[in-house]
């Protein structure tokens, strides 16, 4: 067994071109999550039960089981039923890449809506009463107040699961997508190189997450350049 | 539901599977996690510099990447081995169940470092202090202070970890270790119904993630009970 690095410079424009899949995968999914945690945390820290319980119930489901079975639930599981099949949504549910994007959007919305109640209730009391007081109305306050102090507060939580969401993207690859991992395994199962070319997978998987806790640093220290 | 009762049978062996799977792992994984933090927390260089780059290696890579990694290499590598020793064997590789509990583990583990970590750093350096003038060897004050001081200050970030090991014991099923998700798999090619199967899946999976939610939470109440009176 010998490393063979012209492996590595030989798959590298194909691994490239799963690249550019990942990050077709991990942006839309990230931003589609993120603006449903947005919605589903507005319900969730209502007080009216009605609201907050049907959401308390979805974060349950989401977050108590595996991104791959919630995967393989909605491309191998939902063609089962007949009104998806007839149904309008058809042509995308048929699409792996639709597939991968959906799980991981209703993934990313459990995950991100707690991060952001985790926020949302960090915000001082003080400042809420503070604002109370100069006669702003509630919808007010959220807007100018409480959601920007709480985005500040949420970001290190929240630059975790970006990159527990670049990681998950990797599992796009078990329904016939080709992403970095799926470009890897179709190179692996040609040459049987296994170490070069996951290895060189791998290394592009930490140079994404090392930029992205990179940005989300700088975002930080941009945002706080008041605090100090 | 007469779908699932047929394979009833195979969803109880495949999640004694992923259990068995689970505790094999844990192990590792608290064996991973106070290597790492200790070597992360001692004098030594070289030990800071090897845990510095598993936590980075572990928890930048894919859980599913690092599987295949540890798979597949290992497969090449005992490959090339046995066949120097003998030319005649095909393929070797070490069982999937084992790979799988390894390669779970080592992410888990990583994560569990910086925690044990923080949780190590968390305890009063008094206590120490105190030990070491009572004459407490360094092994002692490891076992008799530092470890059942800084598993308290772990467990809420511990719970947490052993909710994300036991849904990366789906992962396993890619590469042929026969948990629920390779069930539901085989059955879904017999009988159609992928819906049913894998619905059965994620029910199992949730029911067992609240059973650690659940304990965690007696094993919270059981670390603090000595405050208790105080509350």
């Amino acid at each position: 067994m010998t490393f063979e690095s012209s492996l590595i410079l030989e798959s590298l424009p194909r691994l490239m071109d799963g690249l550019w899949v990942t990050l077709r995968l991990f942006v839309l999914a990230l931003t589609c999550g993120t603006v449903l945690a947005v919605g589903m945390v507005l319900l969730r820290i209502s007080s009216r039960k009605y609201l907050s319980w049907p959401v308390m119930a979805y974060i349950y489901v989401f977050r108590g089981t595996p991104i791959l079975v919630q995967l393989f639930v909605i491309y191998y599981g939902l063609p089962q039923l007949e009104f998806i099949r007839t149904g309008p949504l058809w042509p995308f549910f048929r699409e792996p890449f639709f597939c991968a994007w959906f799980a991981l959007t209703l993934n990313i919305g459990a995950y991100t809506t707690e991060i952001f109640r985790g926020g949302i209730l960090g915000v001082n009391k003080g400042l809420l009463e503070a604002s109370k007081a100069l006669g702003m109305t509630y919808a007010q306050t959220f807007r100018k107040v409480t959601a920007p102090i709480a985005f500040k507060l949420c970001l290190p939580a929240y630059s975790n699961e970006m990159i527990s969401v670049l990681k998950a993207t990797a599992l796009a690859s078990t329904v016939t997508i080709f992403d970095v991992t799926g470009v890897a395994r179709k190179i692996v199962a040609e040459t049987f190189a296994p170490y070069e070319i996951f290895l060189s997978a791998a290394i592009i998987y930490l140079i994404l997450a090392w930029i992205i806790q990179n940005g989300v640093r700088l975002l930080e220290r941009r945002i706080s350049r008041y605090a100090n | 539901m007469q779908e699932v009762m047929n394979w009833s049978d195979e969803f109880l062996a495949g999640t004694f599977v992923i259990i068995k799977l689970f505790f094999i792992s844990l192990v590792m994984v608290i064996t991973w996690g106070l290597l790492g933090a200790t070597a992360k927390l001692s004098n030594s260089r070289i030990a800071r510099g090897i845990a510095n780059g598993f936590t980075v290696l572990c928890r930048g890579t894919p859980e599913f990447l690092l599987l295949l990694i540890v798979y597949f290499g290992s497969a090449v590598t005992l490959t090339s081995i046995a066949r120097a020793i003998n030319p005649e064997i095909r393929f070797l590789d070490i069982p999937p169940f084992w790979a799988g509990a390894f390669a779970i583990s080592l992410v888990i583990g990583a994560y569990a470092t910086e925690t044990f970590r923080g949780a190590f750093l968390g305890i009063d350096k008094g206590y120490i202090e105190a030990a070491k003038a009572l004459g407490m060897t360094r092994f002692q004050v490891f076992w008799k202070l530092r470890v059942p001081m800084m598993w308290r200050l772990a467990l809420p970030g511990f719970g947490n970890h052993l909710l994300s090991l036991l849904k990366d014991t789906a992962l396993v099923s890619v590469i042929g270790v026969e948990g629920i998700l390779f069930t539901a798999q085989q059955a879904s090619s017999v009988n159609h119904k992928p819906f049913t199967m894998y619905l059965t899946v994620a029910f199992i999976f949730l029911a067992l993630s609240t059973v650690i939610v659940v304990t965690m939470k007696c094993v919270e109440k059981y670390a603090y009970r000595h405050l208790e009176a105080a509350r």
